[in-house]
């Protein structure tokens, strides 16, 4: 039984990191129909510059939480503001374009930040020092629940509640979703959608720097390719809850972390991206618009 | 009038590609040895860009796992040459069979999926396979590591061992693949393929099996690629999972969109970007990639439809 509860805590933790990273696919997608290639490589790039600021030693040695903030809050804006540069020079002047242009843009985007970072940061894997968060645990039964993990789970639960709220509970969150349903029709109604595109791509890869941020500090490494392999995984989770569909990535993220997180004790190691992937063709071939349904209109 | 007037230069355009194509046969007397490596690497790459495009530029289907029959084809020429003893060209049409099923039955369920989904599963496709060669599945791939000791091809109790007599290999190799992509073209069922690209539904109520020509697309693309996977085997004597990963594919999903989708040019100029241009500039090797990224956007923003597209039909 404490098994399966430390089993599902580490799902869960996962899932968090894969859910924050997996809106700003689903995002992006309900709007533009576009994968963003980049998005993963993003959401590594905030681990990065995350990890910079907490050794930077701004603050000596006694900023500990502040500076922890701070690394959230300049990843977060760093990424934000990385997002729309992104889609002012790379994606919007492909908006007319077939929409294959602007995934091979993405791919470039992606390339070019993935290479960026070793130019920047070096191909070595860097360490995240063990000294950065307090080194605590809550023992349950036999099972336990660390430090990292409690802020993993707090936090994305908090900042998809914030992101459910704004998108369902503001004018602009409306906003979001009638263009995501019907572009022109939501221009008809005087919405502004470029305005609403380069928003969704300051908020998902702002929202991914923190899910980015936490991948480092939980499994206390990052190196500059990982960005794919994260990004992926989030992009399943993301078809697993429907693509387009925001509660649907969260929901999606929690279910492939638990998955990820029980299918590792039954299989080997080598094997559990595999299974990851069987799992995303197998729900491709049953229900390709995922478990909430895509709310993405189909054009004929 | 208009007619004669262009003759001419239509015909000297025709023979541009043939005329390049003689040209190439001067390389292994005028380059050394690197630069006939690096050609014959390219001619093979330009075969699995160009049957890429049978599957992305003229079926239209977005398969970014192309990588895998690529590798099918230089794996079973690899472990019939070392385990089985089998000479190559007896291994390769079984490879490229082996590729053309293979490519026929993972893409037979996917098929009915759109666009990004289609994407999706196969670049799943393609992490697999190359999970299953690094775990060494039936002992037979190698592991990690892959397989080494491939055996250079005999013809007619002559060993074609030296670069030069690869590359000529390659090179016809190249000219078969041209011809068919030529033929393939004028076919029935090359404007099939076109004609679902352009609009499925108007096909499918033409009486098109949307289904059996997508799948068919898939097994010439995947044969196509399986026979350079020999060619590639031998050409390094050895297979590893490496060179047949996801990011591959990636590549070759980018030549055949940057060079131009359904345009042989276009497809050739894009292989020759990503492999040939990379050694000139070899000083520079850790900014290829980097350069590579800023490159594909600025093209795609500059020439959404790439930089040689398809003229207009004839």
């Amino acid at each position: 039984m404490d098994v399966v509860l430390q089993q599902f805590i580490n799902g869960v933790t996962v899932g968090g990191f894969y859910a924050l990273i997996a809106l700003g696919y689903t995002m992006v997608y309900g709007v533009l129909k576009l994968i963003n290639f980049a998005h993963g490589d993003l959401c590594i790039l905030a681990a990065f510059i995350g990890l910079s600021v907490l050794t930077s030693g701004i603050g000596g040695a006694n900023a500990g939480a502040l500076l922890l903030a701070a690394a959230f809050i300049v990843a977060a804006v760093a990424i934000g503001i990385a997002g729309a540069v992104l889609e002012f020079t790379a994606y919007r002047p492909l908006r007319k374009a077939h929409r294959l242009s602007a995934v091979v843009s993405a791919l470039g985007a992606s390339m070019l930040i993935e290479n960026g970072i070793m130019l920047i940061w070096s191909p070595e894997v860097k360490v995240f020092p063990s000294n950065l968060l307090p080194d605590i645990s809550w023992k349950m039964g036999t099972a336990s629940i660390s430090f990292v993990q409690v802020m993993i789970i707090l936090g994305s639960l908090i900042l998809m509640a914030g992101l459910y709220f704004y998108v369902h509970h503001t004018r602009f969150g409306t906003a979001i979703r009638a263009s995501a349903i019907d572009q022109d029709a939501a221009r008809l109604m005087g919405i502004n959608v470029n305005r609403v595109i380069a928003s969704v791509f300051v908020l998902g890869p702002a929202l991914g720097a923190v899910g980015g941020l936490f991948v480092g500090l939980y499994y206390r490494e990052a190196y500059f390719n990982m960005g794919w392999i994260y990004g992926l995984n989030a992009f399943i989770a993301a078809i697993i809850g429907g693509i387009g569909n925001i509660p649907g990535a969260m929901l999606g993220g929690l279910l492939l972390g638990l998955f990820n997180a029980f299918a590792a004790g039954y299989v080997s190691s080598s094997w559990q991206e595999a299974i990851t992937f069987a799992l995303l063709i197998a729900i491709l071939l049953v229900r390709p618009t995922g478990i909430l349904g895509e709310r993405v209109a189909e054009k004929i | 009038m208009v007619a004669s007037r262009r003759t001419p230069w239509v015909a000297l355009r025709r023979a541009v590609g043939p005329l390049l194509w003689l040209l190439g046969l001067l390389v292994p007397i005028l380059l050394n040895g690197s630069w006939i490596s690096i050609m014959a690497i390219f001619a093979i790459y330009a075969m699995v860009a160009l049957s890429q495009d049978i599957v992305l530029g003229r079926a239209g289907m977005y398969d970014m796992g192309h990588a895998v029959y690529f590798g099918v084809g230089a794996y079973v020429t690899a472990i019939l040459n070392t385990q089985f003893g089998w000479p190559i060209f007896v291994t390769w049409p079984v490879a490229i069979v082996a590729a053309a099923l293979i490519g026929a039955l993972l893409s037979a369920p996917i098929v009915k999926l759109r666009g990004d989904y289609l994407l999706v599963a196969t670049i799943g496709f393609n992490i697999i396979f190359v999970l299953a060669l690094g775990n060494n599945v039936a002992n037979l791939t190698g592991g990690p590591d892959g397989i080494f000791g491939v055996g250079v091809p005999h013809l007619f109790g002559w060993a074609l061992s030296s670069q030069g007599t690869l590359f000529y290999l390659d090179w016809l190799a190249l000219a078969a693949v041209l011809l068919l992509m030529r033929n393939l073209e004028r076919s029935r069922i090359g404007r099939v393929f076109r004609y679902l690209k352009e609009d499925e539904l108007a096909a499918t109520t033409l009486g098109v099996n949307a289904r059996n020509y997508k799948i068919l697309a898939f097994a010439i693309g995947a044969g196509i690629a399986g026979a350079a996977g020999t060619l590639f085997a031998v050409q390094l004597a050895s297979v590893s999972p490496g060179s047949f990963v996801f990011t591959e594919s990636v590549t070759l999903f980018a030549i055949v969109l940057v060079g131009g989708q359904a345009s042989i040019p276009g497809v050739l100029l894009g292989t020759a970007l990503m492999f040939v241009v990379p050694q000139v500039f070899r000083g520079l090797a850790q900014y290829r990639y980097f350069a590579f990224g800023i490159a594909m956007i600025v093209v795609m923003v500059l020439r959404p439809q790439g930089i040689w597209p398809r003229g207009r039909a004839r």
